[in-house]
């Protein structure tokens, strides 16, 4: 890459294209970034500019709604978050791991379940540190154990845990090298990432409504309908102003002032005041976290009971209504549904329901939803779901302007019915090429995510469904059960991109779970010491995106679709090397090189990736090297696709849904079939206060205890576990909060009513705390949490005080609920659950854990390298 | 022509992507002679404030922002007893970071707050440039500018017929402060709000309709809004003071509510029942 790519030659600085965003398949680009690099460093990370080297009416078709004498067109820039910016920050992250390692009381010659001089000491995992050990050691060691694992149990006993949250790669893909590699060696266990951010959804709305892969409704053409059609949109538990940073930029904040210009009401409904109701909403609905069930329940009472809705529309488009009125009406249980029942539950004034049911049946409304944590990844995540699919359909689903708009993902999995924006004349695909695992491929044996500790910590468990994050309704009802027939349980863990301690479901039960004897050997590979990387016996350095070859494209931004090579800007730091690189040295070890790599050499690869990449015959591959990168045009005609559910609406026979009936189903046959006496997802939607799998809400017996109601939905100054080290947010105040001692905490948000009465003030460093464990934070006293509720950003950098019990750093999903979404549905349930919040004695705890206490951190970047290494670095 | 910035609060969403950019851009890069590196942490030559609004459910937030002002009759200027500090042709005011020699004059005379910080380790004090090394290499706009996903930050000359148009809109930061001419222009500064819900009480409905007005102690000026299908009433940009409030609705007894303090922070009353007559 030798050409200047500066604006003008005077800098000497170098220009190249990179997507930086941090979700890891191939068909989740986005972010594309202008890096700037002079004399082997980066200088800075900025906007990548459309007509830098097109010109926009020739080459780009520039799309524009006009709607109500106003109008709406994509940016000339990339609308990139500030962790894209800061990225530089993470790439010389003092956390960096520059060298492998290996746990300085891991002795690979002991025997199994040893411990003591000379052991594996599993049970220190998460505390012992590291020396530096040569590439050769640790290959050596890798390939030894890996051999012997497979000689006494079968390959089986090998965990490959290659899906977690990683930056965007494609041809040094960091989710799942190894995945091509391990069948050629034998075979292998794989960790199923259960669908997550979409739990709801997934186990509760395909039921409903269909909707596959995700259970998320139909996207087409959304927001342009918004724009026509809708009065009036209700954000359920949807800050657009922070989940859809990683993955697709800033756009939805644009839009969302825009749909505010055109007189379209915002009306925002979560626990918090989160960053997009803080700056759109016209009203802010307060609801106690994961009680949205009651909630939809007492609109839809409202509307029976007004009659305030569609029954020409249901008669056509739905079965099972009789049954859910009944159990609305009271006629079921006993208990009608009336807002007066559902106030005291989710803390919403009967007289707000009423107002609320009544506007949405008056006005064209669409839900609007953005993933995230509140809403609809708590306990029985699948009734707030299926209960808002109900809401919509009362209402006429599919009808202009009532659909339920996603503000993330559009494109998702490269599902055309996924497309919100205007459409482009093709969309970039880059899997043939992708070096990792891909969400939809299929392995056996396979154990999902959210069953890792269940089965490592009780030797066997059972469950239902989860093939692959992908895999259609009719999955959720096969039977699976670990150890697999003919399979071994599990000995050795590898993974990559580690993150499981501070994203998933009871992260204290997957540590205690590592630290078992069974598991003789875990490595990882990574490109920093952080959160699950600090189990690891051996640990092997992997360097960042910007130090490697790679091609991207950036599909999800909303406004163009964008093509392009990535090239190096920087050389690697330390003895690191890419995901894809170290799996090849693996190989190479295996003697299955050739076989795994097909004789593909990187540069291979990445034209491979350009030549199927749909785009090939739109650019020379000539001209994308010249320019650096290739804009995709708008369709023509993006203006006539069918928005969300308008088929289905138009013509429910024709464009049936993918449920048994092919209409929307509020009794759901699937369901009724196969489980009809489940009490955690009956087959009719429902209120469900406690079960066999979780008690967490207020009223129970361990509210009690636990009387408040912890709300947490996906970072804001990171994405997910990632970027928790950038100095430059870390000193913002709602991304850290500094404490006396010194420690940046993460943030602790509580209602001043809540804080006052445990004798709490701002900045004051406290602990959460359940039965499952204890995680500290310092409070910021706000209005912008509702009485009762705790709030927290998940994703904190885990720093345990004692591995599995207690965690500085704020990792809240070290005791989120270790049970699944409900007992047949293996999501999991990291938000609305049951804690108690009390100031800290810091100096009783420093007493109590002064190792913890004793490590080192970096002021500005919190934990690094130098608590690990044995004797500092 | 001299360069301004206008800077809406109305389209700002908070990312904090200018505070970034500026740190990306002038921490451990070397821009002489127009700036010298940036401490790491600590100092923003472009600061970010979140100001938090009213309380639950009635809270928004308005992000404030600071940043040097580029005055053109600038205080800093006139202070420097080192004469490190001068005014380029384009408007934009630069601390010669080779002339600078640490006697914090210039802090001192600022009038404006969290605008120039002083560098400890290199001994001078340092401030936004508007990124000039860049606009000299051809950029059209700062960093923050440039990182701006809204549109909240415009940059450009004074003589543009685009800027004149937002700034025909806009307002100073600190209207006092005219006589330093500033050069940064602002749309959507904060004025107080107060805000309730008003509900019937026999009934347990929201009020929709009524009129609720606001009289200033003081001057005696009235600001009135109408409830909505919430009961809802936000009466907006209220200049600080104590008010009383008169909520009246055919049928229902006129009420009178109050003192309201607006003075230090945006007030929600809370809930009001009102009696049908």
């Amino acid at each position: 890459m030798a050409e200047d790519r500066a604006p003008n030659g005077k800098s000497g600085e170098k220009t190249l294209v990179r997507d930086i965003s941090f979700c890891g398949v191939p068909e989740n680009g986005s972010n594309a970034s202008m890096v700037d690099v002079k004399n082997g460093k980066i200088v800075r990370i900025r906007p990548m500019h459309y007509d830098w080297k097109y010109d926009p009416q020739k080459h780009m078709n520039p799309w524009k709604m006009e709607v109500r004498g106003s109008s709406f067109e994509p940016s000339m820039k990339t609308l990139i978050p500030p962790y894209s910016i800061a990225y530089k920050k993470r790439v010389y992250s003092p956390a960096r791991i520059r060298y492998p390692m290996k746990r300085v009381d891991w002795d690979p010659d002991g025997a199994p379940g040893s411990t003591g001089p000379g052991g594996r000491n599993t049970q220190n995992r998460g505390k012992s540190k590291y020396v530096r050990i040569s590439w050769d050691e640790a290959l050596d060691t890798i390939v030894a154990e890996m051999n012997r694992i497979k000689e006494t149990y079968g390959p089986t006993a090998l965990l490959y845990q290659c899906d977690q949250h990683g930056e965007n790669k494609v041809v040094q893909a960091c989710h799942g090298a190894g995945r091509k590699l391990l069948p050629l060696w034998g075979g292998y266990t794989l960790q199923i990432r259960q669908p997550d951010s979409w739990e709801g959804w997934w186990w509760g709305s395909k039921h409903l409504w269909g909707c596959e892969p995700v259970g998320q409704g139909k996207q087409s053409n959304l927001l342009y309908d918004v724009a026509k059609n809708c009065e009036l949109l209700l954000f359920w538990g949807c800050d657009q102003e922070t989940t859809p940073w990683g993955w697709q930029g800033q756009l939805p904040s644009r839009l969302s002032y825009w749909y505010s210009e055109l007189g379209i009401k915002q009306i925002y409904v979560c626990p918090d005041l989160n960053y997009a109701a803080a700056v759109h909403a016209d009203r802010w609905i307060p609801v106690l976290p994961n009680t949205d069930a009651a909630l939809y329940l007492a609109i839809t009472y409202w509307w029976f009971k007004q009659g305030t809705y569609d029954k020409e529309y249901l008669k056509t488009h739905a079965v099972g209504v009789e049954a859910y009125e009944a159990y609305v009406m009271g006629e079921e249980d006993g208990i009608p549904k009336t807002p007066e029942w559902a106030s005291p539950i989710c803390g919403v004034p009967a007289r707000v329901i009423k107002a609320l049911a009544e506007e949405w049946a008056s006005k064209r409304t669409s839900v609007v939803i953005g993933n995230g944590g509140p809403g609809i990844r708590g306990p029985y995540a699948t009734e707030p779901a299926r209960l808002q699919n109900i809401c919509l359909a009362m209402q006429g689903l599919g009808k202009p302007g009532i659909n339920q708009v996603k503000m993330i993902e559009w494109g998702l999995f490269d599902f055309p019915d996924q497309y919100a924006q205007p459409k482009p004349l093709r969309v970039p695909n880059l899997r043939t090429a992708y070096t990792g695992g891909h969400p939809s491929d299929l392995n056996f044996p396979s154990l999902p995510k959210t069953y890792v500790p269940k089965a490592i910590l009780e030797g066997e468990c059972d469950w239902w469904g989860c093939e692959s994050e992908t895999a259609p309704r009719e999955d959720q009802f096969v039977h699976r059960f670990y150890p697999a027939e003919g399979c071994s349980k599990i000995h050795a863990v590898w993974t990559d991109s580690p993150s499981w301690i501070t994203c998933w479901n009871s992260g204290n039960d997957y540590v205690r779970a590592m630290q078992r004897p069974e598991i003789e050997f875990m490595w990882a590979q990574h490109p920093w010491l952080e959160n699950d990387a600090l189990l690891a016996d051996i640990i092997l350095p992997v360097n960042t995106k910007l130090e490697e070859d790679d091609i991207g494209a950036d599909i999800f931004s909303g406004q163009y679709n964008l093509l392009f090579p990535e090239h190096k800007c920087i050389e690697p730091l330390g003895e690191s090397y890419s995901d894809y690189e170290v799996v090849c040295m693996l190989a190479e070890r295996l003697g299955l090189l050739e076989e795994y790599t097909r004789g593909r050499s990187i540069p291979d690869l990445i034209k491979y990736g350009y030549e199927t990449s749909r785009c090939a015959d739109l650019i020379s591959w000539e001209e994308l090297n010249e320019k650096g990168y290739y804009v995709v045009p708008t369709a023509e005609g993006w203006e006539n696709e069918p928005a969300g559910f308008q088929k289905f609406y138009e013509d429910p026979k024709a464009n049936p849904l993918t449920t048994p009936t092919g209409l929307l189903e509020f009794e759901a046959t699937g369901l009724k079939e196969n489980f009809p006496d489940d009490p955690e997802r009956p087959p009719v939607p429902k209120w469900i206060a406690q079960g066999v799998s979780h008690e967490e809400t207020i009223g129970t017996e361990r509210s009690k205890k636990y009387p408040l109601l912890v709300c947490s939905n996906h970072p804001r100054w990171s994405v997910h576990s990632q970027h928790e080290d950038i100095t430059w947010l870390r000193e913002i105040g709602t991304c850290k909060i500094t404490g006396p001692d010194g420690y940046q905490y993460q943030p602790v948000w509580l209602h001043p009513s809540t804080a006052e009465k445990r004798g709490i003030t701002d900045g004051d460093v406290v602990s959460i705390y359940n039965d499952r464990g204890t995680v500290l934070g310092a409070v910021y006293v706000t209005e912008r949490v509702m009485p009762g509720v705790i709030y927290i950003d998940h994703g904190a950098k885990w720093d345990p005080i004692e591995p599995g019990v207690i965690d500085r750093g704020g990792a809240i999903n070290t005791i989120v609920p270790r049970h699944t979404t409900s007992k047949n549905a293996v999501g999991h349930a990291v938000s609305g659950f049951l804690a108690e919040v009390e100031k800290t004695d810091l100096d009783e705890l420093k007493r109590k854990y002064p190792d913890a206490f004793e490590r080192p951190f970096h002021p500005c970047a919190g934990p690094g390298l130098e608590a690990c290494i044995m004797g500092g670095e | 022509m001299g360069k301004v910035l206008v800077i809406n609060y109305d389209i700002c969403n908070g990312c904090y992507n200018c505070q970034v950019a500026c740190k990306d851009e002038h921490v451990a890069n070397d821009w002489s002679p127009i700036a010298k590196p940036q401490p790491d942490t600590g100092q923003f030559w472009n600061k970010v404030y979140d100001n938090v609004r009213g309380q639950v459910p009635k809270v928004l937030i308005t992000y404030e922002h600071s940043i040097c002002q580029h005055c053109d009759e600038a205080p800093c200027i006139a202070a420097c007893n080192a004469h490190a500090i001068y005014k380029r042709a384009d408007g934009i005011v630069i601390i010669d970071p080779d002339k600078c020699r640490g006697n914090k004059m210039c802090i001192a005379a600022c009038p404006y707050e969290n605008v120039i910080y002083f560098n400890d380790a290199l001994n001078i004090a340092q401030k936004c440039t508007f990124c000039a090394h860049l606009l000299d290499d051809g950029w059209s706009e700062p960093r923050c500018v440039d990182a701006c996903p809204t549109g909240a930050f415009t940059f450009g000359d004074e003589d543009d017929p685009k800027m004149k148009d937002l700034i025909a809109k806009a307002e100073p930061l600190r209207p006092e402060l005219a006589h330093v001419k500033p050069r940064v222009y602002y749309i959507g500064l904060p004025k107080k709000f107060i805000a309730g819900a008003i509900y019937d009480q026999e009934d347990d409905l929201c009020a929709e309709g009524v009129t609720v007005t606001a009289t200033n102690r003081v001057t005696g000026e009235k600001t009135t809004a109408v409830t909505d299908n919430y009961g809802d009433f936000w009466l907006r940009d209220l200049q600080d003071g104590v008010y009383t409030l008169l909520l009246e609705k055919p049928g229902y007894l006129t009420q009178k509510f109050g003192p309201v303090d607006v003075t230090q922070k945006d007030i929600n009353v809370g809930d009001i029942a009102i009696w049908k007559a």
